[in-house]
Formats: structure tokens, C-alpha cells, sequence
């Protein structure tokens, strides 16, 4: 009973975690069609961001700003100055992106060195759920993710912006004509964007691994979700986690790291094939 | 002389390396409704497309109130009183009809559409729908709605009618005109002959990118647009 | 010759002039980066070429290493055993490309993205196995202990194997480039829908390219194993793929020779740079980026304006290769059956049904949103048919790729001109002519410039502008395009041919020009055609027969007369003005 207790809890967190890293190059890539190949850096930055405030001995708690605040502003200078020329023109854009993957990656390892860094949770300790026990902190990150995930949704969906954010994705040229200035709309997603990698990345740091290539990892995890579960809704991160790190999870229990990698190599085809929308196309 | 409300000058316009306007001129006054009409691929919504903003001119001047608009963007243009409903994509699929009508303006109210609610009910019937569930016709009505209620002082359809039942094509009618008597200009780009024949001041016929007949309303307007247009 | 040829010869006496003047050890460090050099020609055959971008490639270049470097091991200097290895260390890996180019391009036309995400993905999974399969891989230190290629010095002879292999895959890529398949390849990257709707299998020539370029990354990776004596996971991974794109870019993705310079130039640099000055990374990042933006062409841009002024435009070769036309038979046989099409809520097509088993001329008329041209696209695999099915010659063919449609005998022009904006007419005419009839040796010889047929020679007469073959299509008018394209589709003599609004955009005179052609092809060869038109003159002039469609189905067909006369399509048009 225990044990079925931590897999589901394990299982949940592996689903919970991808979908809070996918949040990012979903709104960027899902709600504004451009593939942003820095995605993963800037997960890093915010990674690294938390263990900078913590090796300056303030607070964990500060580095959610600060996280945000720089991610966003690596965004903002992104967009305004390169981002922006290129919405008609996905091809330059990966490869722009990409360029700021290699730029922002080298900065990272001039700043902060190569070797592994590591930030101590905030929250030590376990938690006794249902008789099992399972680490605070992952309990904390899961209710406050799934909680902001439903704040986001209403957003979206009620909130005037989310409405104008809506209509600019489904219309672009309509949204133009009834008076809504895309380019400034454009551009504050792409910010929102790239801070929410940031965040993700600050939030999870405790975590996970960090060092100057972590990024990479992560962008392809968070596009192929996005394969799977389809551009332009939250659900779609959602589900396209829960399948892309569900069947991670058990691949690789049954076959290996590597057997892992190479199942969500081949589903992500599969959907490339079958279904390109992905599971929850809602653009 | 006042300048008129939208002034074209010996435009042309196309896309890329192609021309498919060819110095075309015209003006529309406040108060006058212009209709614009030829076949298919001729240049009609390209037009239209050019005084929304979507398309620069490739030379020609274009000016509202003799103010140059060709450096404005379609949502400055809004702002300064061009609505515009395209031929197609004439709604915000996902949103509902309420946000449709509503997310443009400030007050996010739907007071401005009392008037043409009673001349469509279906609209107001079905305001917490999604857009995308409507039929063809119903989505232009939607958006001729919007661009009547909008509030600018030059109004621009582009094939308003098209897949609108007879009936409503008339209330369309009545409503152009009076948006006309109150003061607004409109240009309609329409292949229905009733609803040009119903509402428009002045017609101009497009063929072959050029600009081919011009002709006020009047009994011998029918036959002439039809010899224009060769069926 | 070309003037781009000019560029060979002195590169290769740097090349060749560098162990005599800098020494042997520099000529050592120097190999290596043209061996990345030999990559980056791979990387330019796909990216510059064919418009499809590899982030990963270095793992085809890593697979070369270790199969090369575990052939020298086992082979003990034996070449009777070594060199079927060494063949085999190249081709696998060109198979895998070739594979997982098909697998990713054969649904999806545009899926760039993806591509590069994939290729991105499995490098990323190959540097994995490397690293864990350390039994076969030697995991994190790599394969050790390689013993050069037989009759070689890595410090010393080696560097003339490596140019000579320089050297052989210059001219090589350069005399592919310049053969039918390089047209088709270029061909690819501006208007891939034309291709599928010529019956080209646009996956294949991709796959294609991709393989050839794994080959020579895997051929440089061999040598590498030879070179360095040992192969470490690295060599596999996409921090190496990253810089082979950047050597590529800036070097100039649109030549053969332009990434050689640039992994030489920038490659080497930035080995003796890296560890005196920090930023150095960064700075040759920010100037990818700047290149991709601003420079597309990189350093062989440069040279661009110098070679147009010393090429002169070459004069097309003579067409004297005549290729007989097909007995195909002329009489079509299509037949819808409650075809029914949806996006999302929208009917596009209700239940269409229609018969058409007469040769001939037949226009499709009706409003906008009757479903004419999603008809044809219904037929040509564009859009997918939810309900009801359509045969040709007694086939059920719903649901075939647009190439597949095209190798029934059933052309497509559409409604707004597809050409590729920038090659020649004389190429348009060949990959017309070549379309469903090229092998594999046809492809590399250049006899293939020289085709003709019957139905070319016709085209010469009804069209004049045609024999003016090197202008560059993207400066045709619009009338001009609409010919072209024309003149493309029914080049090999198609059974039937669909032709969406051909007189769109045209003055008067070009719509009779463009009418007589139509009605031309028909008497002289037989071909049929489906026409959408609007313009009623056209429709007189050239019908036999007419479908009246409405809202995505069939409302009347008949003669003009009939058609006239029906009440119910005179309601349809009633208010309007058709």
C-alpha cells in the first residue's frame, strides 16, 4: 500500500514537474508559433539564478523574482531585437534560437563554471501522506504548480487580456483590424514566456541537476510534449506530459535510461504521423 | 472643399513581384455608401486588404480625411476610425459571440448593440456560443454587427452577404443605409446585385485590376454591371 | 568550368603549400578541421541546398569514427578485411539517414522543424548509448588504442589522404550539384508542393540528401579514427553539431568549398582562441546569429558579386534528347461518391457526386464556398475525406498523397501560379520533363539538360516566351507564371489535368492565349481537362460540359445552355452577379 502510495505521488511529480518546464516554450512555441530553441537555457538561468541567491545566503524565496525578472528580460531583449523580425519566418527562427541557445549556454558556463551546482531545498523534511512518506518539497511544488496551472487557466480564459491573447492567436489579421496591437501582445507572451521557463527553473532547482548543459534536455522533453499533446492549450501541456512522462517513466523502469529516451523518440513520431495537431490542437 | 473621408490615388498594389491593382482612384464621402463589384480574382478584397492596412500600396497615395494613413498599421487605423470586416476568417473562432462583440471595446458592453440585435435575433440568442459553431452566413452577420457597432466613421465590408439568407441580406441593407444617413461612409465590396442595389450611392466595377465602369444608383444600373461583368 | 571554379585551385594550393610552411604538427591540427570541413559540405548539401536543417549532425560523424576506428582495431592492418569495414562504417550510417529522413518527411510537407528537433533528439541519444554501452563503446574515454590506416602517419602522410579525400568530395559534390538531381534538389527547397504535384516523392530526395550527407560526415569520421587514435563520445554530440553549423554558416552554406573555409578559419581559430580569451564563445555565437540574419551566404556571399560579373549567362544546351509521349489512355475516368469533407464544424464538401468519363473540356463553376477548388483538393490528398470515396479508372484513390495521385495522370495547376521563383525557365521545363521519368542514372547525367517531347515543342509555338529559357522564373509576369505552370503540368502528357481559375490575373489578351492553349493540348494530344473558372467568356469558349457545384455539392451539369436555363442555378446566381 505504501509503496503504491509513493509511485502514484512519483508518478504525479514526474507529470507535474514536465508540465511546469514544458508552461514556457508552450505559451512561446503553442501561442505565438515561434520554436524557441533557448527554452532550456533559460530554465537554466533560473536554476541557476536560485543557487546564486542562496550561495549569497538570502532567502530561496527571493529567487522566484529574480528568476522571473532575469528570464524576462532575456526574453524582452530576445524579442525586441531578433524575435521580432522573424514571426513570418519559422525556419530563421529556430535557427536565431539557436544561436541564443549556444550564446546564453556559454555565458552561463564563463559566469558560473562547469562543474555541477547544487541548491539545498527550502523546505527539508517529509510529509506523511496516507501513511507514506514523501519530501516536502515536492509536495509543496506540486500543490503550488497545479494551483497556478488553474489560476492561468481562468486567466486565459475570463480575464479581458487572455480574452485579446485568444483572439490574437486564433486571428491574428482580425485582432489587427479590430484595433488590438499584436506586435506589443506579441511581445508581452514571448516575456511571459521566457519568465515562466525561468521560474520553472528556479522552482525546480532543488531538484534536479544543474549545470551549463542542462538546457537541452529540457527543450526537447518540452517539444515533444508539445507534439504530443497539441499547440495552444493548457490541457494539451497537461496531457501531452502525462503521456510523454508516463510512458518515459515506465519505459525506462522496464528498458533503461536509454530504452526511455528511445520510447518517447518513437511516440513522438507516431504523432507526427497520425496525428500532427497533437491530442488537444486548439488553435 | 473639405477633403472627402477616404481618398485613393493612382494606387497599385499586389504581392511580391505582382501587380494586381493598377492605378486605381476613388473617393468616398461621409455620408455616401460606395459599392465595388467585379468577378472573382479581380482585385476586390486586395483592395480592401490595401485600405484596412493588411497591404502597403505599391505606389499611389491613400489618405482619410486627408490625413496619409499608408504608414498606419490596421489597428492605428482603427483607432482613428476605419472598421473593417474581411471576406474571410470573419470571426474569432474560439470566442464566444459576446467576446467577439465585446473584446474591442473599453466598456466591454453590449448597450451599442441593442438596435441590431432586434434586427438579428440569432445573434442575441446565441451570445454564449462559440463562433466557430455558426454557419458561413451567421459568422458574417456576427461581424457585420461588429463593424456597425464599432463606432468608426468609415465602414468597409468585404462581401458582407456572402452565404446570408435574402431576408437578412435586406435588414443589412436598411442598416448600411442608415449608418449612411447618419453621417458614416462605407465602401462594400459585394457581387449581390439586390443588396447594391438596395444600399449603394455609387458603384464601381473592377476588372482585370482596373478600375472599368463607374455609375450611380439608378434603374439602368443593374443592366450596365452585368454587361460589365460578361455573363 | 564555371567561374565558381576559379575558387578550387587556390584553396587547395593554401591547403596544399601548409605542412611546408607551418610544419608537420600544425599540418596535424590543421586535418582535423578539414576533416569537420568535409562535414560541413554535408551539412551545406542539406541545409543550403535542400532547405532542411541537421542540428545533430556530428552523430553521423561520431558513427563513422566508431565503426572506422573499431574496423582499424579488428582489421590488424589487414586490407582485405579493413576496407569492407570502412565501406560499411560510411554507408550505415547514410542508410540511418536516409531512413529517418523518410519516416519524418513522409506525412508532412514543411515539417522542418521537426526534422531538425529529431535530428537534435537522436544525437542527443546516441551520445547516450556511447557513453553507457561502454562494453561495445569504451563509454566515457572512448575507443583507444586506433591504429592509423595502414601505410599512414597521422603526423605526417595522413594529411594528403585527407586532402586527396578533400579534394574527391569537392569535385564529387560539385559534379551532383550540377547534374538533374541538384536542380531537383534546389527545386525542393522553394516549392516542394510543386514536386509532389509533378509525381515526384519529395521524402525520397530527401532522404536522399540527408544520406549523402551522412555519408561524408561518416567518411570524415573514419579518417578522424585514423587520425586521432581515439574516439570519445563527444565526437557524437550536439555541442560538436552546433559548431559544425556555425563553421558551415559562416563559412558560406551555398558553396561547396565555403564551409572548409570556415571550419579552417573560424574552427581553427577558435581552438587557438578558446583558452586565451573567455568571451570568445559568445562572440563567435552572437556572429552565427548575426550571419543568419543579416549575411544568409556567410563568407561565400561574399564572393557572389565578383562571380556574377566574371560568369556570363550560359547558354541553355540544345534539346535534342526527344523522349516519346506515353500511350496513356486519353479518356479519364473520375468519379465522386457522396464525397463528404469537414474542417473542424465548417461542411466544405456535403455528399458531392458527380461522373466524368467523357475526354474533353469541363468547367466547374459555381459561388465562392461551393467547394470547387476543395474538390480538387479532396482529390489530390490535399484535404482529408471524412466520408464517401473517389475513383479513377475503377480505383478507390481517396486518401493518396498528392504524388501519388500524380503518378495516375492527373495534373494540377493551382489557382496562384507554384514555380520555383528562383530558377530558370530551362529548369522548370527539365523537372517537368524528367517528372515520372528519371532513373537513378538519368539523375547524374548531363545529357538530361538537353529533353525534349512533342508536347514541349508545342508549348514553344503557343507560348514564345518559353524559348527564352535561362530568365529567372521569379521575374516572369504573372500572366507568364500562370503559363509556365501550365505548360509544367501537362508536360507529360496527363490524362487529366485540374485546372484552378487558369485565367486568374490575366489581361484579355493573355486569357485568349491561355484559352487556346487549353483547347490546343486537347486536339493535338488528347488530354483532358477540369476547369474552376469564373469568368463566363472563358467558360463559353472552352466547355463541353459543365459542373454547377454549390455549397459543397453538385447542383446541375450540362451543356452551357442547359445550365443557363436551369431555375435552380439561376436562383444560386440571382442576386449575384456571375
Amino acid at each position: 500500500m505504501q509503496e503504491a502510495i509513493v509511485f502514484s505521488l512519483n508518478v504525479s511529480y514526474g507529470i507535474i514537474s514536465l508540465a511546469l518546464l514544458v508552461l514556457g516554450l508552450a505559451i512561446i512555441f503553442g501561442l505565438l508559433g515561434v520554436l524557441n530553441m533557448a527554452h532550456g537555457e533559460l530554465v537554466a538561468i533560473g536554476a541557476y539564478t536560485a543557487w546564486a541567491v542562496q550561495s549569497a545566503g538570502l532567502p530561496l524565496l527571493l529567487a522566484l523574482p529574480v528568476a522571473a525578472i532575469a528570464a524576462g528580460a532575456i526574453g524582452w531583449l530576445m524579442e525586441i531585437s531578433i524575435i521580432r523580425h522573424l514571426y513570418r519566418r519559422p525556419f530563421d527562427t529556430l535557427l536565431a534560437t539557436w544561436g541564443i541557445s549556444i550564446l546564453l549556454r556559454e555565458a552561463i558556463k564563463i559566469c558560473f563554471g562547469l562543474e555541477y551546482k547544487s541548491v539545498i531545498e527550502p523546505v527539508g523534511g517529509s510529509i506523511t501522506i496516507l501513511g507514506a512518506d514523501y519530501p516536502t518539497y515536492r509536495i509543496w511544488l506540486m500543490v503550488a504548480v497545479v494551483l497556478g496551472f488553474v489560476g492561468l487557466f481562468l486567466w486565459y480564459r475570463r480575464s479581458h487580456a487572455g480574452t485579446r491573447v485568444r483572439a490574437m492567436v486564433a486571428n491574428p489579421m482580425l485582432a489587427s483590424a479590430v484595433g488590438i496591437e499584436t506586435a506589443k501582445l506579441a511581445r508581452r507572451a514571448f516575456v511571459l514566456g521566457a519568465a515562466s521557463a525561468g521560474l520553472a527553473g528556479c522552482l525546480m532547482a532543488p531538484l534536479i541537476r544543474i549545470d551549463p548543459y542542462m538546457g537541452v534536455d529540457y527543450l526537447l522533453s518540452s517539444f515533444f510534449v508539445l507534439v504530443v499533446g497539441g499547440l495552444g492549450s493548457l490541457q494539451g501541456v497537461f496531457i501531452g506530459s502525462g503521456v510523454i512522462g508516463g510512458a518515459e517513466t515506465a519505459a525506462s523502469t522496464i528498458l533503461g535510461g536509454t530504452g526511455g529516451y528511445v520510447t518517447v523518440l518513437v511516440i513522438s513520431i507516431l504523432f507526427l504521423w497520425l496525428k500532427p495537431g497533437g491530442l488537444y490542437a486548439r488553435r | 472643399m473639405s477633403e472627402p473621408l477616404l481618398k485613393l490615388d493612382r494606387i497599385s498594389a499586389g504581392y511580391g513581384d505582382l501587380t494586381v491593382l493598377r492605378d486605381i482612384s476613388l473617393t468616398v464621402a461621409a455620408g455616401e455608401v460606395l459599392c465595388i463589384s467585379g468577378r472573382n480574382g479581380v482585385g476586390k478584397t486586395t483592395l480592401m486588404r490595401l485600405i484596412s492596412g493588411a497591404l502597403p500600396p505599391q505606389s499611389g497615395t491613400i489618405a482619410m480625411n486627408g490625413q496619409d494613413i499608408a504608414p498606419l498599421e490596421p489597428h492605428a487605423r482603427q483607432h482613428i476610425g476605419l472598421s473593417y470586416a474581411p471576406q474571410d476568417s470573419v470571426t474569432f473562432a474560439p470566442l464566444t459571440l459576446r467576446e467577439n462583440l465585446t473584446l474591442h471595446h473599453k466598456d466591454h458592453s453590449l448597450d451599442r448593440y441593442q438596435g441590431l440585435f432586434r434586427r438579428f435575433p440569432r445573434i442575441e440568442e446565441r451570445l454564449g456560443q462559440v463562433a466557430g459553431t455558426l454557419s458561413g452566413g451567421e459568422r458574417k452577420i456576427l461581424a457585420f454587427c461588429r463593424v456597425m457597432a464599432e463606432g468608426g466613421s468609415l465602414l468597409c465590408l468585404d462581401e458582407p452577404t456572402e452565404g446570408v439568407q435574402p431576408e437578412n441580406i435586406a435588414h443589412m441593407a436598411e442598416e448600411i443605409r442608415a449608418a449612411a444617413e447618419a453621417g458614416r461612409g462605407l465602401v462594400v465590396v459585394e457581387q449581390n446585385l439586390s443588396l447594391i442595389e438596395q444600399a449603394a450611392d455609387r458603384v464601381i466595377v473592377i476588372d482585370h485590376g482596373e478600375i472599368v465602369h463607374q455609375t450611380r444608383n439608378g434603374p439602368d444600373m443593374r443592366a450596365e454591371i452585368l454587361e460589365k461583368l460578361k455573363v | 568550368m564555371r567561374a565558381a571554379d576559379a575558387f578550387f585551385l587556390p584553396v587547395f594550393a593554401l591547403l596544399a603549400l601548409v605542412p611546408f610552411s607551418f610544419g608537420d604538427f600544425t599540418a596535424y591540427q590543421l586535418s582535423l578541421f578539414i576533416l569537420y570541413g568535409i562535414v560541413g559540405q554535408g551539412i551545406a548539401l542539406c541545409w543550403g541546398r535542400v532547405g532542411i536543417l541537421p542540428l545533430g549532425q556530428a552523430m553521423f560523424f561520431g558513427l563513422g569514427a566508431y565503426l572506422g576506428g573499431g574496423a582499424l582495431i579488428w582489421a590488424e592492418g589487414n586490407w582485405a578485411l579493413l576496407l569492407p569495414c570502412l565501406v560499411l562504417a560510411i554507408l550505415l550510417p547514410a542508410l540511418l539517414a536516409g531512413l529517418v529522413a523518410l519516416v519524418v518527411f513522409r506525412r508532412q510537407t514543411g515539417s522542418g522543424p521537426f526534422f531538425s528537433l529529431i535530428t537534435l533528439a537522436l544525437s542527443m541519444l546516441t551520445y547516450q548509448i556511447a557513453l553507457t554501452a561502454s562494453d561495445l563503446t569504451g563509454g566515457f574515454n572512448g575507443l583507444t588504442g586506433i591504429p592509423p590506416l595502414p601505410g599512414t602517419d597521422p603526423w605526417g602522410n595522413l594529411y594528403w589522404v585527407i586532402l586527396g579525400t578533400l579534394l574527391v568530395t569537392t569535385l564529387g559534390t560539385t559534379w551532383v550539384l550540377r547534374a538533374p538531381i541538384g536542380t531537383l534538389w534546389s527545386a525542393v527547397a522553394q516549392n516542394e508542393a510543386r514536386l509532389s504535384f509533378l509525381g515526384y516523392n519529395v521524402a525520397g530526395l530527401k532522404a536522399l540528401a540527408f544520406a549523402g550527407s551522412a555519408a561524408l560526415a561518416a567518411l570524415a569520421g573514419a579518417l578522424y579514427a585514423s587520425q586521432q587514435g581515439i574516439v570519445s563520445p563527444q565526437t557524437l554530440g550536439y555541442v560538436l553539431s552546433g559548431e559544425l553549423l556555425i563553421w558551415t554558416a559562416v563559412g558560406g552554406r551555398q558553396t561547396v568549398l565555403g564551409p572548409v573555409v570556415g571550419a579552417v578559419l573560424i574552427g581553427f581559430l577558435s581552438s587557438e582562441l578558446r583558452d586565451g580569451f573567455a568571451l570568445w564563445e559568445v562572440l563567435l555565437a552572437a556572429i552565427f546569429i548575426g550571419v543568419v540574419l543579416l549575411m544568409p551566404q556567410g563568407l561565400g556571399g561574399l564572393a557572389r558579386p565578383l562571380l556574377d560579373k566574371l560568369s556570363r549567362k550560359r547558354k541553355a544546351p540544345a534539346r535534342d534528347v526527344i523522349i516519346p509521349l506515353s500511350d496513356a489512355p486519353s479518356q479519364p475516368d473520375l468519379s465522386f461518391s457522396d464525397v463528404e469533407v469537414t474542417m473542424g464544424s465548417v461542411h466544405i464538401l456535403r455528399g458531392l457526386s458527380f461522373d466524368m468519363k467523357d475526354p474533353g473540356l469541363h468547367c466547374v463553376i459555381g459561388p465562392n464556398g461551393a467547394g470547387k477548388t476543395s474538390s480538387f483538393n479532396a482529390l489530390s490528398g490535399l484535404l482529408p475525406v471524412s466520408r464517401g470515396a473517389i475513383h479513377w479508372n475503377g480505383r478507390d484513390v481517396t486518401g493518396r498523397l498528392p504524388h501519388q495521385v500524380a503518378r495516375l495522370g492527373i495534373a494540377r495547376k493551382l489557382q496562384v501560379p507554384m514555380i520555383f521563383h528562383d530558377l530558370s525557365v530551362a529548369d522548370h521545363l527539365n523537372i517537368a520533363i524528367w517528372a515520372q521519368n528519371l532513373s537513378a542514372r538519368d539523375a547524374l547525367r548531363p545529357s538530361s539538360f538537353r529533353r525534349r517531347n512533342p508536347v514541349m515543342d508545342e508549348l514553344f509555338t503557343l507560348f514564345p516566351f518559353l524559348r527564352d529559357e535561362q530568365k529567372t522564373a521569379g521575374e516572369l509576369s504573372l500572366g507568364h507564371r500562370q503559363m509556365l505552370e501550365f505548360a509544367m503540368s501537362i508536360m507529360n502528357k496527363p490524362t487529366l489535368v485540374l485546372l484552378d481559375e487558369p485565367c486568374a490575373g490575366l489581361s484579355k489578351l493573355e486569357t485568349t492565349d491561355m484559352t487556346g492553349a487549353i483547347a490546343r493540348m486537347r486536339e493535338k494530344f488528347g488530354i483532358s481537362a477540369l476547369i474552376v473558372e469564373h469568368d463566363f467568356s472563358v467558360v463559353e469558349t472552352l466547355s463541353d460540359h459543365i459542373y454547377v457545384l454549390h455549397q459543397g455539392e453538385l447542383l446541375a451539369e450540362g451543356t452551357l445552355d442547359q445550365i443557363r436555363a436551369n431555375t435552380e442555378v439561376q436562383a444560386v446566381y440571382a442576386g449575384g452577379s456571375k
